[in-house]
């Protein structure tokens, strides 16, 4: 069994809005729900953690209660950093193994979520083929190519050993490391087999006004009814 | 076994409704809503009984009281699976001599009532494996200007917006909506609207019926999302 870290604590700076963007609407629902909805269905999730701002918790209740959703949920406090965020939600994980995702993701449909979880590793994320020349850059000069057949954009959602990510949280803490997500912090402390399986084109994270823009269609041409 | 929701089932468009749909398979359980006890049961005693009818008494003004009538007809039914919309009510009058009841009630019967109901219906009908239908009676005169008819013809406006964007909203959840704005149909409520007129030269509520009922049958699947104009010209 699974628990969900549900990331929400974002608060939307770069989309220059009031509202997070995890409480704008998308196809007329708010992002958050998109997700919440989704995994209500899967068995295999037994709890929810939400990690957010104290102040919204009672906005998501009253959604959640609109959209009847009865799905175990625990709230956790969003951190000063993402990094933060996903400790304080660990703590507080139940289970042997965790998915963590982000609110700003509502593009990952069911069978995404079932397909990592029926994956038989332990320590899986979704990845995707990076498109694009990469380059390392030094003082405004290229400084080494990369093989981007070598490299891979990291999506969400992954899923870990819950005690094994702990810890490697718990050592990042020591040392005053940061990272930008978990599967670099576990791999970075443990050098532990990660999967990697393969992501969706689809799979945006609602970031800037634009992606809004991109996801209605998106959301229409994709998701629509092809949730199983 | 599939059940549909009707309001507005005492009378007119609705009774037409409620009858035609108990003679045909697509719907095995047919609630019908209205005010009187005694108007219901005239109605169900009309419908055909191989189907199982009940009855649920609401006074659409009454908003608060829409989620427990929903809750309950979920209870004895297990699901629904479409509900239309067709209660309606009138009071023709001019800006000037509109007055705030005149709008409160033509707003709460032909706007907030099926936007609660559908609300209320839909919290459920969205976790129907095959999804749902929902079916709301507009007007033509939500159409265009009805100078004399202003709140009757607003609030018409209102729920082919409503079914618009709700058609768009729903569709993930594979629940179709659909509008039908009939033009001059012999009911209780036309005769207010156009005391003059001779009711058995226009269309009858058995014609909108049948076309309704062709509506939200399983096999139709590509008119929702739009407003259908029923008006018969010969």
């Amino acid at each position: 069994m699974y628990t969900l870290i549900l990331l929400a604590g974002g608060k939307g700076t770069r989309m220059k809005n009031a509202v997070p963007k995890q409480f704008l609407l998308l196809a007329g629902k708010p992002i958050i729900m998109h997700t919440l909805e989704r995994v209500e269905k899967i068995e295999e999730i037994e709890e929810i953690i939400i990690t957010c701002g104290e102040e919204y918790i009672s906005l998501i209740e009253e959604y959640r209660k609109s959209y009847m959703l009865n799905k175990k949920i625990i709230y956790a406090k969003a951190g000063k950093t993402r990094q933060e965020s996903v400790y304080n939600g660990l703590k507080k994980v139940k289970t042997d193994n965790v998915i963590i995702h982000e609110a700003a993701r509502p593009f990952v449909n069911k069978s995404e979520f079932k397909r990592l979880i029926e994956c038989k590793e332990k320590n899986v994320i979704f990845t995707y083929p990076i498109q694009f020349t990469v380059l390392k850059i030094k003082d405004d000069k290229v400084n080494e190519l990369l093989d981007r057949n070598e490299l891979a954009n990291i999506q969400l959602p992954h899923k870990f050993e819950t005690k094994t990510l702990l810890e490697a949280h718990e050592k990042a803490r020591e040392e005053k490391r940061e990272f930008t997500e978990d599967s670099s912090l576990l791999y970075y402390y443990t050098k532990i087999d990660i999967k990697t399986i393969m992501g969706s084109q689809y799979n945006l994270k609602i970031t800037e006004s634009l992606d809004l823009i991109i996801g209605e269609i998106m959301y229409k041409e994709n998701l629509i009814r092809k949730d199983e | 076994m599939k059940t549909c929701v009707i309001t507005g089932a005492t009378s007119g468009i609705g009774k037409a409704t409620a009858i035609e749909l108990s003679k045909l398979n697509d719907y095995d359980r047919i609630v019908i809503l209205g005010r009187k006890k005694e108007e219901l049961e005239q109605t169900q005693k009309l419908m055909d009984i191989s189907k199982k009818i009940s009855y649920k008494i609401l006074d659409l003004t009454e908003l608060k009281k829409i989620p427990n009538i929903v809750k309950e007809i979920i209870k004895e039914n297990e699901t629904i699976d479409c509900l239309i919309n067709v209660a309606g009510y009138t009071e023709p009058a001019p800006l000037l001599t509109t007055s705030i009841e005149n709008l409160k009630t033509t707003y709460d019967v032909n706007v907030f009532a099926p936007i609660i109901l559908m609300r209320e219906v839909v919290r459920y009908m969205k976790d129907n494996k095959d999804g749902g239908k929902i079916l709301n009676v507009a007007s033509t005169a939500g159409m265009t200007p009805r100078p004399g008819w202003l709140s009757y013809a607003s609030s018409k406006a209102a729920i082919i917006s409503a079914s618009d964007t709700l058609s768009h909203e729903l569709e993930e959840y594979n629940i179709r909506v659909y509008c039908v704005s009939p033009g001059r149909c012999a009911t209780a409520l036309r005769k207010k609207l156009a005391p003059d007129e001779d009711p058995t030269t226009i269309m009858q509520p058995q014609e909108v019926s049948s076309i309704i009922c062709s509506l939200i049958s399983n096999n139709e699947q590509c008119l929702d999302g739009q407003n259908i104009v029923i008006r018969k010209k010969i």
